[in-house]
């Protein structure tokens, strides 16, 4: 470096580079969210489709349903929920400075499952009560109960992220000794339901529970990208971020709450999808570096993606059968995570 | 501008860390060496001076007490160097800087910004590392990037917990001497925890020798590194002779360990 553009030049050219490869991976969210539309066994071609997203009518009713009612809202509850554990995963991965960290280590989806067992085992027919909605409200009863419990944690423990994540893993084991004790009540009926739920499903979800997610993610995001600076300096570690003033407890307890929630509204509609709130943001990282102007929205679009793919997967891999996309993820992350791990550890 | 440090104790849990610790009045353009053993306190009053840990007593600097300063404001005026270098993540040093410049939005523009940040990376020769990530740097680089996060800032006082403890020969003094003439030249005060007497003898106006959260002595260094002193702190025999340069030379001969055991 000669002159003193050159850094002002370099820098540069690595955001520019980082904002061609973060708007590439928007460009295959978009490309992943047709393919999904386009999966199912109803044979409606992409012209069909395409008309039928532009002008509904034309459509017959048959596929008018099978579109706007069934592939649309499972497509789109595929980002929100993607985009949102991917978000909340990023943000407790920086703010805990552990890398195995997702919203699950804090026990929001354990504390989640808990609610769905409660719903599906214990009260399985309450007249009067309209019990699709019972389940998703225990179920985010449940995981919101676990945020706050958290927070409190958070509170009482000075932001001290060990006490956390030990607290979170706790957690997990408590609620799953809860669950496991449902289960051992549930009768053969209500005992696959709690697995299936468990595995995570994004059949089951409608225009509503798409609006609620997406409201959460679009509410939550801006607060994340406010603080993109501070959680970059936070990567540097805590003491320099300390040193320059940054009330590290308060951002802790902050982006911990929100992430929180955020994840306990993903899981609550489709069950407990794993892997993408932990693996999204490696990959997002692997492919944007550590800064988080880039990175938190880039963690976003690789949860959704991950859970696009995964959702197109489940509906094309056995014709006519619908996998649960929880299976799915890990096996559409995994080869694509390990792909980018050794291309680093190569150029390295 | 001045630091004024008065009757100063604090405690971890229920252990005294430091007891009615006070300096001398520190003018502006004055740089003072910590000294003293590990678990002396000298982090502990860092970390009371940066505001981080409660303290009774009396700590401001610039007329703002540290005690009735709300922490944006006072981190507007002190800047701190951690004993820790930082992280050894992905992130490059320039990618550092500029966030903790955006975090405490520091107005200045992007090429202004770029332009300081590589003036700092040229003092402490960091330019061809600016875009490497800061996990393959070594622990030195590291902290050099540490001290080059306070620079960043222009603080008005400095306070440097062990700037130099990773560092090679070339490094250590080239970091004193880069903070000893910004000290002189643009009138701030620099304060630094260091291990090495030698160091702190040749570049620091004032020391302050500090023993078990207590102060044994302090003042020019011609006054607080004596043979005495040298040996009730640090166990150890040593030689003090003259530079002729205007500081001493400590010339440690062999450990006290009869006492140093029994201390």
């Amino acid at each position: 470096m000669t002159n003193s553009n050159d850094l002002y030049t370099g820098f540069s050219q690595l955001t520019r580079r980082r904002v061609v490869v973060l708007s590439s991976m928007f460009i295959a969210l978009l490309v992943s969210l047709w393919l999904d539309i386009l999966a199912g066994p109803a044979g409606l071609s992409a012209g069909q489709v395409l008309k039928g997203l532009i002008h509904p009518d034309t459509l017959e009713l048959r596929y008018q349903i099978i579109l706007w009612d069934v592939r649309l809202p499972d497509a789109l509850i595929a980002l929100a929920v993607g985009a949102a554990l991917g978000l909340s995963g990023i943000e407790t991965q920086t703010v805990l400075d552990n890398p195995l960290a997702s919203p699950f280590t804090l026990g929001v989806s354990s504390a989640a499952v808990v609610g769905a067992s409660i719903a599906i085992v214990l009260i399985p027919d309450i007249p009067n009560l309209p019990t699709q909605f019972i389940l998703p409200f225990l179920a985010l009863s449940g995981a919101l109960g676990a945020s706050l419990l958290v927070l409190l944690v958070v509170q009482i423990s000075g932001g001290s992220r060990q006490t956390v994540v030990l607290f979170g893993i706790s957690l997990v084991f408590l609620c799953n000794a809860i669950s496991s004790g449902f289960h051992l009540i549930a009768d053969e009926d209500a005992l696959q339901q709690v697995v299936f739920w468990t595995i995570g499903n994004l059949t089951k979800a409608g225009w509503l529970e798409v609006a609620i997610v997406s409201s959460c993610f679009f509410i939550i995001l801006p607060f994340s990208l406010k603080h993109v600076w501070l959680l970059t300096l936070l990567r540097g570690g805590e003491a320099h971020a300390r040193s320059t003033g940054v009330n590290v407890s308060r951002l802790r307890t902050w982006v911990i709450v929100r992430s929180s929630i955020l994840a306990a509204f993903a899981v609550c509609f489709v069950g407990t999808i794993g892997f993408v709130g932990l693996v999204g943001p490696h990959i997002a990282r692997l492919l944007l570096g550590e800064d988080h102007r880039m990175l938190v929205p880039g963690a976003a679009i690789c949860g959704a993606l991950l859970l696009s793919m995964a959702s197109t997967l489940s509906k094309t891999l056995i014709p006519g059968v619908i996998i649960p996309v929880g299976i799915l993820t890990a096996v559409v992350g995994v080869p694509l995570f390990l792909s980018l791990l050794f291309q680093r550890s190569r150029r390295q | 501008m001045r630091l004024k440090v008065q009757s100063v104790s604090t405690t971890y849990g229920k252990k005294t860390i430091l007891h009615d610790v006070s300096l001398p009045n520190i003018p502006a353009g004055t740089i003072v060496g910590l000294l003293g053993p590990n678990a002396s306190g000298k982090s502990t009053l860092m970390k009371c001076l940066a505001g981080e840990k409660k303290c009774d007593g009396h700590i401001s600097f610039d007329k703002l007490n540290v005690a009735e300063t709300d922490q944006k404001h006072w981190f507007n005026k002190v800047a701190t160097m951690p004993q820790t270098p930082p992280s050894p993540t992905a992130l490059t040093p320039t990618e550092l800087m500029w966030s903790t410049a955006r975090a405490l939005a520091l107005p200045i523009s992007d090429r202004e910004l770029a332009r300081n940040i590589e003036r700092i990376f040229k003092d402490l020769g960091l330019v061809q590392f600016a875009l490497s990530p800061l996990h393959t740097l070594s622990g030195g680089k590291r902290q050099l990037v540490g001290l080059a996060l306070a620079l960043i800032r222009e603080p008005e006082l400095f306070l440097l917990d062990e700037p130099t403890s990773a560092l090679d020969l070339h490094w250590k003094i080239s970091v004193l001497a880069l903070v000893h003439g910004k000290v002189k030249s643009e009138g701030k005060i620099a304060l630094a925890a260091l291990h090495d007497l030698d160091l702190a003898a040749r570049y620091c106006d004032i020391l302050v020798l500090l023993k078990q959260g207590r102060i044994v002595a302090s003042g020019p260094p011609f006054e607080v590194l004596t043979s005495q002193n040298i040996e009730r702190v640090y166990h150890v025999e040593t030689e003090i002779s003259d530079t002729g340069k205007g500081y001493p030379r400590i010339d440690v001969i062999a450990p006290l360990k009869e006492n140093h055991e029994n201390a």
